[in-house]
């Protein structure tokens, strides 16, 4: 979460709609809050991904706390939830620290279409 | 409240101790154990110690809540929540059965050890 990746970007309630809804690739999207766990531990899988799919997804995280408007749009309960999007709407999600291979299985469906 | 790196807010010391107390004696009680990386277990009750000052109640702190104040009355995820009561299921990674690949051997964690972790945030 809170380990910076040059390719993790944060969004907010207020730059959604442009960086996620609107970009031409696929994007992954981080919901954390601070003092979550399993959010400490998610954070360096995300960031992994991100180098590994650089050029083809982007990844954004969203404070949950400080953007509760998209956090509320989407229905986030459980956090961290991995949210990805694909030509403005949500295609899939994995709730939960889970691991890398998790994370690139359930992206990969959604490179090649 | 003590600012850390990224803004997110640190609890009392006198709070987070008497979380940490709580979270032993539930994880003998429960015989469940704290994270191999006990720095997840930190986090998790410095977050449990900041919604307990701030809302009067240890409100889970890897859920998202529309209303914080309402889920506190609720009650059903102040720690320890409904699901770690019925089934030992912590999806905050707090309380592991054994059988959890993440879970450790320990039972204790010191509030020196949550701080080293904590104030890096």
């Amino acid at each position: 979460m809170a380990e910076g990746s040059k390719l993790v970007l944060d969004v907010t309630d207020d730059t959604f709609k442009e960086k996620v809804i609107d970009c031409d690739v696929p994007v992954l999207v981080d919901f954390w809050a601070p003092w979550c766990g399993p959010c400490r531990m998610v954070g360096p899988v995300v960031a992994e991904i991100a180098e590994q799919y650089e050029g083809q997804i982007q990844v954004f995280k969203v404070n949950t706390d400080e953007n509760p408007q998209v956090a509320s749009q989407y229905g986030i309960r459980s956090i961290p939830t991995l949210m990805i999007f694909k030509g403005g709407q949500r295609v899939d999600m994995v709730v939960g620290a889970v691991p890398k291979t998790t994370l690139a299985t359930t992206l990969e469906k959604y490179l090649s279409a | 409240m003590n600012p850390a790196a990224d803004g997110a807010h640190q609890a009392d010391e006198k709070s987070l101790d008497t979380m940490r107390k709580f979270a032993q004696t539930y994880a003998q009680r429960s015989g469940t154990y704290f994270c191999s990386d006990l720095g997840t277990t930190a986090v998790v009750l410095e977050g449990l110690a900041k919604h307990k000052e701030d809302l009067g109640a240890p409100l889970c702190p890897c859920r998202f809540y529309e209303d914080k104040e309402a889920e506190v009355k609720s009650t059903y995820w102040n720690c320890p929540c409904v699901p770690m009561r019925e089934r030992h299921e912590c999806h905050c990674m707090l309380f592991l059965t054994e059988d959890n690949p993440f879970a450790g051997d320990k039972q204790e964690i010191s509030v020196a050890e949550i701080r080293a972790e904590t104030n890096k945030y």
